[in-house]
């Protein structure tokens, strides 16, 4: 990954209209930024076109970065998990794109591909060293709020998944964020 | 709901980062970031907390189709080095309509919402403009270059540039607070034509009660707290509009 500091040069380039830095941004943090998308939307064309947005968003709002307050990479995670949010909360148009995906053939991303977000949520957390903090969630808890933030489940699919009342997961969800939230502030 | 409670919006802002909203409730919610400043702050807050938890998920390659498509739907912008395109909120529009002509004596300005009251809503009942923050900066020839507005109690600074100001490759526009006492710090990158807005570390009233300057630089880079400006381009009063 490009550092930081090179990203927020870039990032001022972009916003005095320099191509080349885009092209430059674009290839440092695409495969990321899609990786983000594809877990949340599920089918490439899908996260191509996420990802298609956000770059054409933060071209447009390179000039209203600001590095004091986020680093490049926060700054284009939250575009783009923004923009996947929309997309698969806009339930008319997925029903509507998975009857053609089955007319065309269009693979949807393979299950095994995005499995276990628990497995993706403990990693971040080795990775912020904030492990302990959240082994000290209750185990529901931490499995929903994975299945929500990495693959952008709603409350009722979380239930399905887990087979468990949604009133539960409401309740497991809200008190599991407010832990991590915790968790997450030690850290600044 | 009344969205003064920071802890609601807090509660919100959590609930739209991380995903928990349905479709109906973020449209909601994004309306109420457009018109208020505390929530969009609330949301960054919450996306700084919760962006490095997606730093696990394994990369993918996009395909060649999708830069082609980035870079069209981008190229006809490439003459315009700002491309300030965001969406201004609808409502701003009759509040800017108010403010340039009541203004137009001192010049220019642009306003931005306040903390928690949308700017028409003040203009059309006090019949004044809100306590803000007003700097026109102008060139060694006494050019009006830059206009920098922001309310008092906001940590937005809008930024109206009134003459495009040539900045070479890679090189940014500081804007410079210049304190009463004390060295220069940086407030934020301006663009190099157009408006644009950027978040301040603080509110303004914190920030800039007791500067009664400000400046622009060509930098290399944004300035961070402790940069020594380079000389400066541009420089004007900063005023308290109240």
């Amino acid at each position: 990954m490009t550092a930081s500091s090179d990203l927020q040069q870039l990032l001022a380039r972009v916003a005095l209209g320099d191509r080349a830095a885009f092209r430059r941004l674009y290839d440092a943090t695409a495969p990321s930024l899609f990786g983000v998308a594809l877990r949340i939307v599920r089918q490439r064309d899908r996260a191509e076109e996420v990802l298609q947005d956000a770059f054409v968003n933060a071209w447009n709002r390179a000039a209203v970065y600001q590095a004091a307050l986020s680093q490049p990479m926060t700054w284009l995670t939250a575009i783009v998990r923004n923009r996947a949010l929309d997309e698969l909360r806009s339930g008319a148009r997925h029903r509507a794109e998975s009857l053609e995906d089955q007319r065309s053939g269009t693979a949807p991303v393979l299950e095994d591909e995005r499995a276990n977000p628990l497995k993706l949520l403990e990693q971040a957390a080795d990775a912020l060293a904030i492990r302990d903090c959240l082994e000290a969630i209750d185990g529901p808890q931490r499995q929903c709020l994975a299945l929500v933030y990495y693959h952008g489940l709603s409350h009722s699919e979380v239930a399905g998944h887990v087979g468990s009342p949604i009133g539960s997961v409401k309740v497991w969800l809200r008190r599991g964020l407010n832990k991590l939230k915790r968790c997450l502030e030690a850290l600044a | 709901m009344n969205y003064d409670r920071p802890e609601l919006l807090d509660r919100l802002a959590a609930e739209y980062v991380f995903g928990l909203m349905n479709a109906r409730v973020r449209r909601r919610f994004q309306a109420i970031q457009r018109a208020l400043p505390a929530a969009q702050q609330a949301v960054q807050v919450w996306e700084q907390r919760l962006t490095p938890l997606a730093q696990s998920v394994p990369p993918a390659q996009p395909s060649a189709a999708a830069w082609d498509a980035i870079d069209r739907r981008t190229g006809g912008q490439a003459s315009r080095p700002v491309a300030p395109k965001f969406a201004w909120p609808a409502w701003l529009k009759p509040a800017l309509g108010v403010a340039f002509g009541v203004l137009a004596t001192l010049g220019l300005v642009r306003l931005y919402p306040t903390a928690v009251v949308p700017v028409d809503q003040i203009v059309q009942q006090r019949g004044t403009l809100p306590e803000s923050y007003v700097g026109v900066l102008t060139d060694a020839a006494n050019n009006p270059v830059v206009l920098a507005s922001s309310t008092r109690y906001g940590r937005t600074m809008s930024i109206k540039i009134l003459r495009k100001v040539d900045v070479p490759p890679g090189k940014v526009l500081q804007l410079w607070a210049l304190p009463k006492e004390g060295a220069a710090f940086p407030l934020g990158v301006v663009p190099s034509e157009g408006k644009g807005s950027f978040q301040m570390a603080d509110t303004s009233e914190k920030l800039l009660s007791s500067v009664p300057r400000l400046a622009v630089s060509v930098e290399d880079a944004p300035a961070h707290a402790g940069t020594v400006p380079a000389p400066y381009l541009l420089t004007g009063n900063c005023v308290k509009l109240w």
